[in-house]
């Protein structure tokens, strides 16, 4: 039988004196959405801020959005600031129907992410 | 170890009514041949170094044979004439060692019949409670004096034959019990789903409605949900939505978005109001750790003198509905910019109007649809919704909002495999000018 949960990876990293990584890759969904869920709340959320690099994700379902608000609202909580890089063109128009492309802060890739929040 | 036959005549009647209700509940009885059954059959046969061997089950009035080996043609036979009839009533190997000098009647009848068989052993298939069930038989048509060894190992044989029959018993009621709460849980879906949703649409005077849900799986209730009902003004409010997750959750999180609209809609029916109102309900319902959302589109209908239709229109998050023009043109009446309702901390809800007249039509319809994937994989998205509304030929009825939903139905059903969430649709139509003359005529 296969996991489920390896239908997502999740692989953070720390990037010295930068921001949080969590490169998140696979099928997010309400079967894998949980280990993502614990994964943003292992994140540090401190002032160097954290980025979720979605550029591997295949499917997102409303579970999955409301995993990515929780790790808004924490965000917003800690004042940490919180980027979603290489969210993919079908992502961003879920984002843009569901009122989300207003609330994240995008980048186009991880590493833009990480050079914008060490300025 | 030889015990006369004499006791088959001692059975009392509700002794062997347990005896049958065993029978009946190891349900082997008329199923096919099988090897397992076989293969001991043959060890029997092979142990004795004997012709014949089978495993017989005793029901009511015959001697059912699971397994033979060396007998060609023969089933079952009528009970009386068994020796299993009489090995049954006992705890231990059955033998008659030469029904040929043997007096007894069942030796005698053993002896006549046309297998002209002089020998018997027989162990009895005994289940955990002490019900025989039947025996493994050897046969022969010589005289035989079995040793210990082979009885023993005869009854060994029976052992297993019971044991093989206990293992499938075990099996078939793990598959019934799986199968019985999998109907309990579809039937429980079901009527969960009947909750979430009106029984019947009203009847909106000059205007036709008809609304449909499309499951994309029969196993799992969907969070989606849609309404239509009067105000006390006049006016007619309607909304439908989707909300996050799957399961009982999201079907108790679908209800109370239900009715919290509904009730929102009689305390203030402006539009974006209700949204704000469902959102702080949602968010003081579903605080701390398992926030949840949905998005929804409310909408009133005012209807005027003119036939027409003006529609205020406000969306939580929620994709655009889509105006299908009398002319075939389709016009998205978007809410863009409205977010999601429950889990954000100040959230926009967008109002827009628009106006619906005669030969017009409106859609509703939730993320389903379009964020379905096309043949070629890529998402239907809107674009690829309003391209197909606009090309498609919608059949013309009576019922113009029953039409569309149909059109809208054959793509779902082209879409196939790559609906992979439930989908809910509303439609709205104002019938053309020349049909309400001829209402308004009757």
């Amino acid at each position: 039988m296969t996991d489920p949960d390896r239908l997502l990876t999740i692989t953070p990293r720390q990037i010295p004196s930068g921001p949080y990584v969590l490169e998140v890759s696979g099928e997010l969904d309400h079967h894998t959405a949980h280990s993502l869920t614990e994964a943003v709340d292992d994140a540090p959320f401190d002032d160097h801020g954290v980025v979720l690099d979605l550029s591997g994700l295949t499917y997102c379902d409303s579970t999955g959005i409301t995993v990515l608000i929780t790790a808004y609202r924490r965000s917003q909580a800690t004042g940490s600031p919180l980027s979603l890089a290489g969210v993919s063109p079908d992502q961003m128009r879920v984002f843009q129907v569901v009122g989300l492309d207003q609330v994240f802060t995008f980048h186009p890739s991880t590493e833009e992410a990480i050079s914008s929040l060490r300025k | 170890m030889t015990a006369s036959p004499v006791q088959a005549s001692l059975t009392r009647p509700a002794d062997e009514e347990k005896r049958l209700a065993a029978v009946r509940r190891y349900q082997i009885l008329d199923t096919p041949s099988d090897k397992t059954f076989d293969r001991i059959a043959t060890l029997a046969a092979r142990i004795f170094d004997a012709p014949m061997a089978t495993v017989a089950i005793v029901d009511a009035d015959r001697v059912w044979l699971k397994a033979t080996h060396g007998l060609t043609g023969v089933g079952e036979f009528h009970r009386p004439q068994g020796l299993c009839t009489s090995a049954v009533l006992h705890a231990g190997p059955y033998v008659v060692t030469d029904a040929a000098t043997d007096t007894h009647a069942l030796a005698e009848h053993l002896a006549a019949g046309e297998l002209g068989v002089r020998f018997c052993a027989a162990a009895p298939i005994t289940t955990p409670d002490g019900q025989h069930l039947g025996t493994v038989n050897v046969l022969d048509t010589r005289p035989r004096k079995p040793t210990d060894t082979q009885l023993e190992a005869l009854q060994d044989l029976a052992a297993l034959v019971m044991d093989e029959l206990e293992l499938r018993l075990s099996a078939t009621h793990t598959v019934t019990a799986e199968r019985d709460r999998r109907a309990e849980a579809e039937r429980l879906t079901r009527t969960l789903q009947r909750t979430l949703l009106p029984p019947a649409l009203p009847t909106v005077p000059g205007l036709h409605a008809a609304a449909a849900y499309h499951t994309a799986s029969p196993h799992e209730v969907g969070g989606d949900f849609y309404d239509l009902f009067p105000l006390d003004d006049g006016r007619w409010a309607f909304f439908l939505g989707d909300v996050c997750g799957k399961g009982a959750d999201a079907a108790a999180l679908t209800s109370l978005t239900r009715y919290t609209l509904r009730a929102a809609a009689i305390y203030d029916p402006d539009p974006c109001a209700a949204l704000a109102n469902l959102d702080t309900v949602l968010k003081g319902e579903y605080q701390g750790s398992a926030p949840r959302y949905c998005t929804a589109v409310f909408g009133v209908l005012q209807p005027l003198p003119d036939g027409c239709f003006a529609i205020t229109l406000a969306g939580g998050g929620h994709p655009s509905a889509l105006a299908l023009r009398a002319d075939g043109t389709v016009q998205p009446i978007t809410t863009a910019g409205g977010q999601l309702v429950g889990m954000l901390p100040n959230p926009q809800f967008v109002q827009t109007t628009t106006r619906l007249s005669p030969g017009d039509s409106l859609l509703l319809y939730t993320d389903g649809l379009t964020e379905a994937r096309t043949a070629d994989g890529s998402m239907l998205d809107e674009t690829g919704l309003v391209r197909y509304l606009a090309s498609a030929t919608v059949p013309v009825t009576d019922d113009p909002a029953a039409g569309l939903l149909q059109t809208v139905e054959a793509l779902l059903s082209d879409l196939g495999e790559g609906v992979s969430d439930d989908t809910a649709l509303l439609a709205l139509s104002v019938p053309t000018r020349s049909k309400n003359r001829t209402q308004e005529n009757r």
